[in-house]
């Protein structure tokens, strides 16, 4: 029995109404009584040694509340994996925008004045800005105190910092031998590739209000992905009980993986307690530009193939450019370095991973996690080894994917694989369009996304008085649509319309535990959750109206919110009496509680550094576009993107499409455009007229395809979704631009300036 | 002593002490509290400020409050009329062309200035007409499909 907006069914987002009429509070937004306004003081040197930071002139002046520096934080370091940051620099700086100091004051403009007045002074050291430099011997050490660090337990004992140098993270592995297959094969081919640096471009800058009250509460709103992981971080610091502190999500503006990281919620809350008022921290664009940013790096990958194609051996090296601290470098590194193989069958692997401290902008997960640098390397590499064997791109792909059961290069074992069937539906695009004359410029890629392994989520469902359903969730939408999804999958878990649920997300107090936004998880793990809990409330509510119709709960079916026996649909009642009954009569209101705990782990094998199952789930895709690239200017003119995504099963089509088209354009960008330059250190790039986030007129004509191979542990078989379509799409340009013109870029974005580079260099 | 501003917002009077360098998207956000124009950049480059004067769609974040003085000012809460949405609000809802929400106003608004000025555009006309408005989410392409059949139901949109 289907329901009213039920698992499956392509519906409007049950918040639009309130998003199109202006009628939702975002950070921004948010007034707390008394509220002051809190400023940053930002280190314009790389790496240095703090002289002195002299806050006395800004705290004379009038309006001025509180001033702090990293001596007044407490002396606790933090991070999502390694704990190696200072939120305010204490003795150090390690990069150009570092918080060195704060204020709060009763306005902006006497904040900003009390933060210009501000002295500080740095002896500034030797900097490191590039990962391969920054992981020799002899570069300048960023972090003396690398082996002390200690680090979260959500990666067990999966960490190895190297001391005395730059590399905060070395993860490897092997399988097979590949020395020995590289002297088997037809061809062996090596090619260095490099990933520019790139923001998040969200479109809400970061917010935090914090109000400290003395003796009691500590409230915090943000526009955070993990409140229950910034809420932790921030007693951890404190030295609080995780109880005291409330933190409470508002709408957030955009995400993409940037607002993770608590970095301004320790500032808010150190400014509200020495002002003993609410404080609101609200950056700049300019501030978010130093806030976060992808790793990038360089991707070195070297295959050996037979003639007919079959992959026998591939080794890669990649070097990661984390910046100043390592963030959740850690686990990026590791899982981005198991995925970089791809998703073939590869008996021989040899991989080599390196997080490697620079002083530049700290790097944080960024939508794809690491996967879209290696599979930039990857599937560009792909395309070399066809064109070298005198095969057709596609079809060497297809001799190599993987298939469900297959062993992976790291040594799981694939499935919910459809990565393949994916292949297939762009292939006959392809052929359909160049049967009808459109030859060349034609470009593809696949790819994987592994979901981080060994999270948690939780939801509870509470019925209320009239029948309705509170669903409960810590996971906070960011904008993919999850309170939508996950209303479906309460709906059909429980029976009732979508619209008798109401979502509360993202509230320490009121919502239960989840890990958060991130690695497309929430739709698989949060939606395995609310699924158990719903499913309770089903149960509940038909135990008791089988009590109130006098039939046995199993004869009973619930639709469209009512209960009626099965075969007589005379005989019924409605989710309304039986919850006034459960309330009023009974005392024993209905609520359903679910967790889920996703799969995988960071355990590898000690000899080998192979994984038994390193994801929760594996997103699959294959990418095809279509370019032209005019010679004398070197432009590339991206017509049409075709984006094939194995969602496992589209929970709602209309907001999975919304995924695969957004990724897309956000590929786009840091394909083509996008590129945060830096001089010395400093970025100079660092606002929307420089850093060229795409408009309409750069979108090309997007069409998703969705393909659904059912995953054994999700609900309803579903996958995330929300990173995947963003992975193929640099290497399936790059790849068009050779098909185009015969030149292999190696280095992103894609600039006309490469283009002509490479056009002159192949002339 | 700041000068005094007559803003007509939404078809409202608001008489306002005004510091001549106030911004009209500090005012709109901080006095009159209308939140939905929002502060994305400080530079004029994403769109999320942005509001109709006198029909135009202009980014509040550039323009000095005492500038729109006199003139008509609508903003996103002025758009539904009697708790009915405008075509332009139901296409965004129906055509999924929401994602994050905060660059939802500006759009809309801008997509309204582009219809009222040309009910027929194209896709081409409709990608410049929303040009000055950034969304990180959705890659535009609901956003155009939206705004195509909203200018299709007036009889417009050419291919």
């Amino acid at each position: 029995m289907s329901v009213t907006g039920g698992v499956g069914q392509r519906i409007p987002r049950i918040d639009a109404e309130a998003m199109v009429t202006g009628k939702v509070c975002y950070a921004v937004d948010l007034q707390v009584p008394g509220m002051l306004v809190g400023k940053i003081v930002r280190s314009r040197v790389p790496h240095g040694r703090i002289v002195r930071v002299d806050t006395s002139r800004a705290e004379q002046m009038p309006g001025v509340r509180a001033v702090i520096t990293g001596l007044d934080m407490p002396d606790r370091k933090i991070g999502l994996a390694l704990r190696d940051a200072t939120i305010v620099a204490r003795h150090k700086v390690r990069y150009v925008g570092e918080p060195v100091a704060a204020v709060a004051a009763v306005d902006e403009r006497t904040a900003e004045e009390a933060a210009e007045a501000i002295d500080v002074v740095i002896e500034e050291l030797p900097a490191v800005f590039d990962p391969v430099e920054g992981a020799q011997p002899k570069a300048p050490v960023i972090h003396e105190e690398l082996g002390s660090y200690g680090h979260s337990t959500f990666m067990a004992r999966h960490y190895n910092p190297i001391p005395g140098t730059n590399i905060a993270h070395h993860y490897w592995y092997r399988r097979g031998d590949v020395e020995a297959a590289y002297r088997e094969a037809a061809l062996v081919h090596e090619e260095t590739f490099r990933i520019q640096p790139v923001h998040h471009g969200y479109m809400e800058p970061h917010v935090a209000v914090a109000n400290v009250e003395p003796y009691g509460r500590v409230y915090l709103w943000s526009n955070t992905q993990r409140p229950f992981e910034v809420r932790k971080l921030v007693a951890e610091m404190f030295g609080w009980p995780e109880g005291r502190v409330r933190l409470t999500i508002t709408k957030i503006g955009g995400g993409f993986g940037g607002k993770i990281t608590p970095w301004l919620e320790p500032i808010a809350v150190a400014l509200s307690a020495r002002a003993g008022a609410p404080v609101k921290i609200t950056l700049t664009r300019a501030e978010d530009f130093v806030t976060c940013r992808r790793q990038g790096g360089r991707v070195r990958v070297k295959s050996g193939v037979a003639q007919d194609g079959t992959l026998l051996a591939r080794e890669v090296e990649i070097h990661w450019d984390s910046g100043a601290f390592s963030d959740l470098g850690v686990s990026v590194s590791t899982l981005a370095a198991i995925s970089s193989p791809g998703p073939y069958r590869i008996p021989n692997v040899k991989v080599n991973s390196y997080l490697v401290y620079t002083n530049k902008v700290v790097a944080v997960p960024y939508r794809g996690l690491g996967v879209p640098e290696v599979m930039w390397a990857a599937e560009s590499h792909m395309d070399s080894l066809a064109h070298r064997l005198g095969l057709d791109p596609i079809d060497i792909r297809m001799k190599n994917l993987a298939e469900e059961g297959d062993v992976a290069p790291w040594g799981e074992v694939f499935h919910s694989i459809g990565v393949k069937e994916c292949l297939r539906r762009v292939k006959e695009v392809r052929e359909r369009r160049r049967q009808e004359g459109d030859g060349r410029g034609w470009g593809v890629a696949v790819m994987h996304k592994f979901s981080t392994p060994g999270t948690m989520s939780e939801a509870v469902i509470r019925m209320n008085s009239d029948g309705t359903l509170l669903l409960l969730s810590g996971a906070p939408p960011i904008g993919q649509g999850c309170e939508t999804s996950l209303a479906q999958i309460a709906a059909e878990g429980v029976g009732v319309p979508v619209s008798q649920i109401t979502v509360v997300a993202g509230d320490t107090d009121a919502t239960p535990f989840d890990a958060g936004t991130f690695s497309s998880r929430v739709c698989f793990h949060s939606g395995n959750a609310v699924l158990q809990a719903a499913r309770e409330v089903r149960r509940r509510a038909l135990e008791l109206a089988g009590e109130l119709l006098e039939a046995r709960p199993e004869d009973l079916e619930i639709a469209n919110g009512e209960i009626y026996v099965q075969g007589a649909p005379d005989r019924k009642t409605t989710m309304a009496e039986v919850a006034r009954v459960s309330h009023m009569s009974q005392g024993a209101p209905i609520i359903g509680v679910g967790a889920f705990r996703g799969g995988g782990s960071f355990k590898f094998d000690p000899d080998t550094g192979l994984s038994g199952r390193a994801a929760a789930h594996w997103e699959y895709g294959a990418v095809l576009v279509k370019v032209d690239v005019d010679r004398e200017t070197g432009k590339i003119d991206l017509r049409q993107v075709i984006g094939a995504h194995d969602v496992g099963k589209a929970i709602n089509p209309l907001t999975v499409e919304g995924q695969i088209e957004g990724a897309a354009l956000m590929g786009i960008g840091a394909a083509l455009y996008e590129e945060m330059v830096f001089d010395g250190g400093s970025l100079v790039n660092p606002n929307f007229m420089d850093y060229l986030i795409p408009s309409a007129l750069e979108a090309p004509d997007t069409e998703p395809i969705l393909v659904e191979t059912p995953h054994g542990e999700g609900p309803f078989g579903a996958k995330g979704i929300g990173e995947g379509p963003i992975i193929a799409i640099a290497p399936a340009i790059g790849n068009a631009v050779y098909d185009a013109t015969g030149v292999r870029i190696r280095e992103l974005p894609l600039t006309p300036e490469r283009v002509l580079n490479a056009l002159e260099a192949q002339a | 002593m700041n000068p005094e501003v007559t803003l007509r917002v939404n078809g409202r009077r608001y008489e306002l002490q005004v510091r001549p360098d106030r911004l009209l998207l500090d005012v709109l956000r901080d006095e009159l509290r209308l939140t939905g124009a929002r502060r994305g950049c400080e530079t004029g480059y994403c769109g999320a400020c942005t509001v109709l004067l006198d029909g135009q769609a202009v980014h509040a974040c550039c323009l000095l409050a005492v500038r729109a003085g006199g003139r008509e000012i609508q903003t996103i809460e002025g758009l539904a009329s009697n708790g009915k949405l405008h075509p332009l609000q139901r296409a965004f809802i129906e055509e999924g062309a929401v994602q994050c929400g905060y660059c939802t106003p500006g759009m809309i608004l801008s997509a309204k200035a582009l219809l009222d000025e040309n009910p027929a555009p194209g896709p081409e006309e409709i990608r410049q007409g929303i040009s000055g408005n950034l969304c990180r989410c959705t890659g535009y392409v609901k956003i155009i499909r939206a705004i195509q059949t909203v200018a299709q139901a007036k009889g417009g949109g050419r291919p």
